[in-house]
């Protein structure tokens, strides 16, 4: 096979996915965070980061501010709208090998029912619309998953797409807090190059 | 509430001008760190806290995931904006190169442009992270409303 034909035929893999562009794969099942936003898990959200900020770590002052709570940082869309890794009576770990992965995760490509199998997994780039801030006991979730674009490129980490999906972010009584768009790529690695160069 | 509360501290946009720096937030990376903010932010795929996995994945080393980046840029403009102001979109966070540990990734902003719209003082702010190698995350832009005086002295 020549090398153009084998560049050709590993992009084929991924045509179902690029005619998939603008579909809905959520099928309308807004994904929700495992637990509401709370005071404990915003402060641990802030200690890695030294974020200081008494909107995010102090009640009385941000019911100064007009909130009933104190608010989770609006960055934090995304942790707080991850499912659960783990369930009741699931089994998350099979494996002792060193680097096993759980047998399932909310942060790769797994749950993409089409295209071709990929292991590595990255974002390349975010952006979002805060319509308002969240509030310490608000739990929100991911509605909609809408495919905006694929495109198959070959990178220095491997082959596999890269991929825009949309969402809104919501509360549970269905208000509107934010859109996102996120970029992500899969691939299959190639051998490690150490060359580094993530996204384009 | 999605408006800035008139009595809170921080800065008013008749303070702003196009140009000014906001001061830098240094992130010295470290494993110690990383781990942390996976565990925080859930973000728990290989690739953030275990070298040997992201070597294989084509990466150094391991290195900083998107949450933490994204938080790190919320930080720096906070860290100047106060408690007034909010902040009301984010574009342009585009990962250009990892932000692996064993490095300092820095944090660096300036403001891009300030305008009225609807009676709110809009502020865009320029912003990336750099480490050793230079621009890893942007630069993009954060847009923030600041509460103005003029509105808070009526």
């Amino acid at each position: 096979m020549t090398e153009e034909a084998i560049e050709s035929d590993w992009k084929a893999d991924w045509r179902p996915v690029v005619d998939a562009v603008g579909q809905d794969f959520s099928d309308g099942e807004t994904t929700w965070g495992a637990d509401p936003v709370e005071r404990g898990a915003i402060r641990r959200y802030l200690e890695p980061l030294e974020f200081d900020c008494a909107l995010h770590t102090d009640r009385e002052a941000a019911v100064r501010a007009g909130f009933d709570d104190v608010t989770m940082p609006y960055t934090g869309l995304m942790s707080w709208t991850l499912p659960p890794m783990w369930r009741p009576g699931e089994t998350l770990f099979d494996s002792d090998d060193r680097n096993a992965q759980p047998v399932r995760s909310a942060i790769n490509n797994q749950d993409m029912p089409i295209g071709p199998r990929t292991t590595g997994f990255f974002g390349t780039d975010i952006e979002v619309e805060f319509l308002r801030p969240v509030v310490a006991g608000e739990r929100i979730g991911r509605r909609g998953r809408r495919l905006v674009s694929c495109a198959p490129k070959e990178t220095a980490v491997g082959r596999g797409a890269f991929m825009t999906w949309e969402s809104d972010i919501v509360t549970e009584p269905g208000e509107v807090v934010a859109r996102i768009r996120i970029g992500t790529y899969a691939y299959v690695p190639k051998r490690a190059t150490g060359d580094g160069e993530e996204g384009e | 509430m999605t408006e800035a509360a008139p009595a809170l501290d921080g800065r008013r946009f008749e303070d702003v001008a196009v140009g000014e720096a906001l001061p830098s937030v240094a992130y010295p990376l470290t494993v110690y760190r990383l781990v942390m903010a996976a565990g925080a932010n859930r973000d728990f795929n290989s690739i953030h806290h275990n070298t040997e996995y992201a070597q294989r994945t084509g990466a150094p080393e391991m290195y900083a995931n998107t949450q933490f980046l994204l938080t790190a840029w919320e930080r720096c403009v906070r860290d100047w904006m106060g408690l007034a102001g909010t902040v009301r979109a984010i574009r342009g966070f585009r990962m250009r190169s990892f932000n692996v540990v064993g490095d300092t990734m820095h944090v660096r902003a300036e403001v891009k442009d300030t305008r009225i719209e609807d009676g709110r003082g809009v502020v865009e702010i320029a912003i990336r992270c750099e480490n050793s190698t230079g621009v890893t995350v942007g630069p993009g832009v954060v847009e923030v409303v600041l509460p103005r005086r003029e509105e808070e002295d009526r």
